[in-house]
């Protein structure tokens, strides 16, 4: 089953768009120029499922995967069940059903890990183009690549999360890449890592994560938690003796795991208690100094927008932006505009913000636009708030709504200052995301669609022609679907007390 | 949120009858305390939870979209700005965001996860002239701390004791900016909060130093958080996440001890009592909110 494209980066007058795991590379015209390949293929499903998946040992992980987890990383079922979108029960479904794993009572298996698939999640660049930094979904992986500037990408470095990227952005300096991640933690990693190999625990001093234990970052060795005190009965005092016994293995296990940790420069900057959905940086003349600042801007599943400050006072929460009543999934400061925000998510407006003040401006409608494409719409999920520039000086916002076919324009004016839907584009398939093409002031749209990639000039659509043919990835619709349309699922659905 | 609370389900299983039984009378004695039942103080048996809620999971929560839209009248009806009444929030029919009714004073101490409530009820002599709110993630502890207040109140006519407490049902670790603003609060408590003795329970706990920037950013600077805790290693990590937030500076043992509050939350919390029978430590730790550096 062929992907379609589903992420686009213009750099000047290169186009990049992703493919599953591939990333094409393509002139101004749309001819292509290369394609930068993930590396590890052989990490495919097919070779890993069929694994004898006898290893009951719950740090097996496929051998292939550039993920060298810590002791915390080890129980992402648990998490993912949660807090996941239903993406990977499948998989993990009929990885259970293909292997008869001895079900423990945490369902240890190493095969649910292997059968998820990588994806590009994520792709930005630096202002002046000349890298391009990509997440990629499953292996929680961020990757640096260099671009010659002519369409030709090289890989600088790889460096594996503690947790999956859900959105990553750069300071304005471009030198730091800043990841929001799904466990709600914001990391800052050099663009370029330094040569010499620093682990985490030599930087001057770290904020523990909330996955961090006092055990494993702190106190060396394991330490049982309860004393005779705090344990009453028969059993837990047993389960107590029990844990003094054990813990001199444990003790020697984490050593062994910690030698395995991610030996790369990444600090904690702040951490939600949610899954971040969106991250951005805000610049703007602080209040107090006068000073140019940066701040951080990052967005959750449980509706709150939060401004923080820029490193290193990223612990100061300046604000929030409070008013969706839903997901949020994307920001974007208006360009020319640094101090207006639009974010949009599950609710049935965009919402446009003072975000340093944390107020609200105005909210645009979009489930009333989208009905008139798809009358039986009732919810939406908006995926991405695009901003860009027009040649005129006009700021527009492209909304990209999932599972729509068509593109919502939105002009913003600065006197009211008001957000005015000014056009809807409908295309051929269901709109997967949008670029504008800053020289040719064109608009670039890729959709679900066979021939994905679209020009938009005026009211004339070009599809364009020639495209390399993608990778043939062996993948069901349905987990395709998945894979490309992740914003709905977001919406809270249980309602138990 | 006491370590041992687990062995109650399973004689529950046992008699299984009787359990059906008791779940009627449960029902029964809370909708009589919904309705009339104000004369006697409510018996915690009949709101007794599992000691354990998961903050991460998504329940059916009612929080306000943002601090502004917050209904306090219901909560603290002694303290509605008079003639804010006739204006009834309920003619705004849909999204329109409702404007509720006024308080003369912003709630000022939040118990976070205040259980049955030993805490606010212990307070509310002690700071008449301060709003206390406490925050419960379980459905029926909240009703008891509920009921518990109503019937402290109706017993105490026309005075104002017990008027400036509160309860409400939240899971503050997600959504304590929902409830408060930038610089509200003056003092929370966080008392005997659930250990989660396994490493990989450890994200759940309550303290850390990421969600230490929401507590700072509720509380004003010069502020105090107040910890307790009967277990030494949830001691020793929520000191270690607090002095690891620049935001935060510990309290003096001195300041420590010449606190009123301190006393209070050692003698008079539930959990703090039990601990006492118990003849269990108590580890208490204070920590002031600093002054931003500028930016």
């Amino acid at each position: 089953m062929a992907v379609p494209y589903h992420l686009l980066k213009a750099c000047g007058g290169i186009v990049f768009a992703s493919q599953g795991t591939d990333i094409h590379s393509f002139g101004s015209n749309l001819e292509h120029i290369s394609t930068w390949k993930y590396p590890l293929q052989v990490k495919s499903t097919e070779t890993t499922a069929e694994k004898p998946a006898a290893t009951t040992e719950p740090t097996a992980e496929v051998s292939a995967s550039p993920t060298p987890e810590g002791p915390p990383a080890k129980r992402r079922r648990t998490e993912e069940t949660k807090e996941e979108t239903p993406k990977d029960q499948d998989a993990t479904e009929e990885a259970a059903a293909a292997a008869p794993v001895k079900k423990g009572r945490f369902h240890r298996s190493p095969v649910q890990v292997a059968n998820e698939r990588p994806f590009i999640n994520c792709l930005i660049a630096t202002t002046d183009g000349r890298h391009l930094i990509l997440t990629t979904g499953s292996d929680k992986t961020i990757w640096v690549l260099e671009h010659d500037g002519a369409g030709n990408l090289k890989q600088l470095s790889q460096r594996p999360m503690p947790k999956r990227p859900c959105s990553i952005t750069l300071t304005h300096d471009n030198t730091t890449i800043l990841s929001a991640d799904k466990f709600g933690d914001v990391y800052a990693l050099p663009l370029i890592p330094s040569s010499e190999p620093t682990s985490s625990a030599s930087t001057p001093k770290p904020i523990p994560s909330r996955s961090a234990t006092p055990s494993s970052s702190t106190t060396p060795g394991f330490k049982p938690q309860a004393n005779e005190f705090t344990v009453h009965t028969r059993r837990n005092l047993r389960a107590l003796e029990n844990q003094r016994l054990t813990a001199e293995q444990v003790k020697q296990q984490k050593e062994a795991n910690e030698a395995e940790k991610a030996q790369f420069e990444h600090t904690l900057l702040l951490g939600h208690v949610s899954m971040l959905t969106a991250i951005t940086v805000g610049q703007a003349v602080s209040p107090a100094t006068g000073i140019q600042r940066d701040w951080i801007i990052t967005a959750d599943r449980d509706e709150h927008i939060r401004v923080s400050r820029g490193v290193p006072q990223a612990h100061v929460i300046d604000n929030f932006c409070l008013g969706h009543e839903d997901f949020v999934k994307s920001l974007c400061i208006l360009p020319g505009h640094p101090s207006i925000l639009v974010s949009g998510g599950g609710d049935d407006d965009i919402l446009l913000w003072d975000w340093l003040g944390g107020k609200l401006i105005t909210r645009a409608p979009v489930l009333q636009h989208v009905k008139e494409i798809t009358p039986e719409a009732e919810k939406v999920a908006v995926g991405r708030v695009f901003g860009y520039q027009t040649v005129e000086g006009e700021t527009k916002v492209a909304v990209v709504v999932e599972r729509v076919p068509a593109l919502f324009i939105y002009t913003f004016s600065p006197e009211t200052p008001l957000l005015q839907h000014t056009e809807t584009i409908s295309l051929p398939g269901n709109l997967l995301d949008v670029e504008y093409l800053q020289k040719q002031s064109k608009l670039l749209v890729t959709v679900d669609h066979s021939s994905s990639l679209i020009i938009i000039e005026g009211s004339t659509q070009t599809p364009a022609q020639n495209l390399p043919a993608g990778e043939d990835l062996k993948i069901e619709p349905q987990e395709l679907q998945k894979l490309l349309y992740t914003t709905e699922s977001l919406r809270k659905l249980s309602d138990f007390d | 949120m006491g370590p041992s609370k687990k062995n109650q389900k399973r004689t529950n299983d046992e008699n299984a009858p009787v359990k059906k039984n008791k779940k009627q009378k449960r029902e029964d004695y809370r909708a009589a305390m919904r309705e009339e039942g104000v004369s006697t103080l409510p018996r915690k048996k009949f709101y007794r939870q599992r000691a354990h809620a998961n903050p991460f999971s998504d329940h059916q929560l009612v929080y306000p979209p943002h601090p502004e839209q917050m209904d306090w009248s219901t909560l603290y009806p002694e303290y509605v700005v008079k003639g804010s009444e006739e204006t009834p929030a309920e003619e705004t029919s849909e999204s329109t965001a409702v404007i509720p009714k006024l308080l003369t004073q912003d709630v000022e101490v939040a118990d976070i996860g205040c259980g049955f409530g030993g805490l606010l009820v212990a307070l509310a002599p002690v700071m008449p002239e301060t709003l206390v709110l406490g925050l419960e993630i379980r459905v029926s502890v909240t009703q008891f701390v509920e009921d518990r207040i109503k019937v402290l109140r109706h017993q105490n006519p026309g005075t104002k004791l017990y008027q400036n407490v509160s309860v409400l049902r939240a899971n503050t670790m997600k959504f304590l900016p929902n409830f408060f603003r930038k610089s509200q609060l003056s003092k929370i408590f966080i008392c005997f909060p659930d250990p989660h003795f396994k490493a990989r329970k450890h994200k759940q706990r309550i303290v850390s130093t990421t969600l230490n920037s929401e507590y700072a950013y509720v509380l004003k600077p010069g502020g105090i958080a107040y910890t307790i805790t009967d277990v030494p290693d949830l001691h020793e990590w929520m000191v270690q996440h607090f002095e690891a937030h620049p935001a935060f500076e510990r309290v003096s043992e001195k300041e420590q001890e010449a606190d009123p509050c301190v006393r209070i939350m050692r003698m008079e919390t539930e959990e703090g009592k039990k601990v006492e029978r118990n003849k269990g430590q108590k580890y208490v730790a204070l920590f002031r909110r600093l002054e931003d550096p500028v930016w």
